[in-house]
């Protein structure tokens, strides 16, 4: 199969691909690890005149957390993310998504900006991140702006970043001690695997060690981007942890899941699935007490 | 297009290229240098035929612009080989009867490569594992597994 013509621009750093973009417009695409862009530039799926290759650029990989927060560049791979670097201990549930994203070639390629940018509904990175609370920093030639990922995910691939604009930063705080954090996903073996249906969830426990102080639930492909379930939050918080617990909420995030996509199969899937995430979260949990 | 002008090294020769910006690494590897160990299979990063080591990690190469390997070192394999005397890995590939019609085996024995790099004695599950973005045409997975095995058998002694 074979790329369209387009002009390639590789910018030494971040400002000068900021100006490269800006010059540009909407011609433009950034190029990352080019495992969804180049793919869907061949089959036709996506145009662009001009590709701005970032995949070099240093200032997009940076790891970095202090203070209780976690600063991670959009230029890492998921490689790296599934390898658990120090500064993102903690975050297991997308350690587990990074580890079972494409293939081991996929993976060393593909990164952590691109899984976002590119918005898809069964994209492995973004539930864990949507449990995070994950704030996404758009900038441009013009200056920078901040918005959070469930506002940033429009649907259908769409985000609401504007021509010019690249995605340079991805911030979340880090969970708060007694808590645990899981992702698993459905498909039909384990390698190169598009989501059937995907969920993660954090838990944090409260100073009893029992009752559930905070808990996320965010699912993908069940409707056209991922989704956090504010009903199998709801379910969850300010109850004592247990297995029954963790199946009554997974029947309320069905709720939450798009009716036209999450079927009959699918919706059994994310009761499942949201049950075996809350328990893996709290076994880590219980272990992060103890 | 404007072509790019880039160096690169090839299994450890350095080379010098135009190339048009749309050229993906396995088209300048196969077309410009001649190298048609590296397959093209389905040129979407499905199949894993075209796998290269680039800069000491596996990559789908035609999935990476020729652009993008600037500055890199990739290795094919047609680098494996010292002289006549096969690497362990595609030795194993041969006594184990690994190979049925080949297209596969390039990018086979570099994920195999890579893989005993970071874990040099992996469970038949790590070995399916690290071979999981490379597909069998003629399926024979069973004995390309036990070649991996062997040459990770053999290779204990250091030998790369």
């Amino acid at each position: 199969m074979l790329l369209p013509r387009f002009e390639y621009h590789q910018p030494r750093d971040l400002s000068e691909a900021l100006e490269v973009l800006g010059d540009l417009g909407p011609g433009a695409r950034v190029l990352a690890g080019g495992t969804d862009l180049l793919v869907d530039l061949k089959t036709g799926d996506a145009s662009a005149e001009h590709l701005v290759a970032v995949d070099r650029l240093a200032e997009l990989k940076d790891l970095d957390s202090a203070g209780g927060s976690v600063e991670i560049g959009p230029g890492v791979t998921a490689s790296l993310l599934a390898s658990r670097p120090r500064a993102l201990a903690g975050l297991s549930a997308l350690a587990q998504a990074a580890a079972t994203l494409g293939s081991p070639q996929i993976r060393n390629r593909a990164t952590l900006g691109g899984n976002l940018c590119s918005a898809r509904a069964a994209g492995d990175l973004i539930p864990p991140l949507l449990v995070y609370g994950a704030t996404l920093v758009v900038q441009s030639s013009r200056g920078a702006r901040q918005v959070s990922l469930d506002d940033f995910l429009l649907g259908g691939g769409k985000t609401v970043m504007e021509p010019g604009e690249m995605l340079s930063g991805i911030m979340l705080d880090a969970l708060p001690p007694m808590s645990g954090n899981a992702f698993m996903k459905l498909g039909v073996r384990r390698a190169m695997e598009i989501a059937r249906v995907s969920a993660a969830t954090s838990l944090t426990l409260a100073g009893d060690g029992e009752t559930i102080a905070r808990a996320k639930v965010a699912l993908g492909a069940v409707g056209p981007r991922a989704l956090l379930s504010p009903k199998a939050e709801e379910v969850l918080l300010g109850q004592k942890a247990g297995e029954e617990l963790f199946a009554t909420a997974g029947e309320a995030a069905v709720a939450d899941a798009s009716p036209r996509t999450c079927h009959e199969f699918k919706c059994e899937v994310v009761a499942v699935l949201t049950r075996r995430c809350l328990m893996q979260s709290w076994a880590e949990a219980r272990g992060a007490a103890s | 297009m404007k072509k790019r002008h880039i160096s690169l090294s090839v299994n450890g020769v350095a080379h010098e290229l135009l190339v048009d910006p749309n050229r993906t690494l396995t088209q300048m590897l196969r077309e410009d240098l001649g190298l048609t160990g590296t397959k093209h299979g389905c040129g979407i990063g499905d199949c894993g035929c075209c796998t290269v080591i680039m800069d000491g990690e596996t990559v789908n190469s035609c999935l990476v612009l020729a652009a993008q390997a600037a500055g890199s070192e990739i290795l094919t394999i047609e680098g494996l080989a010292q002289g006549n005397q096969l690497h362990p890995i595609q030795q194993s590939f041969v006594d184990k009867g690994a190979i049925q019609c080949g297209f596969c085996t390039p990018g086979m024995i570099l994920s195999a490569k890579a893989l005993l790099e970071q874990n040099p004695a992996p469970s038949e599950e790590e070995i399916r594992l690290g071979l999981s973005g490379n597909l069998c045409r003629c399926t024979g997975y069973q004995k390309i597994v036990e070649a991996v095995s062997d040459a990770a058998g053999k290779m204990k002694g250091g030998a790369s």
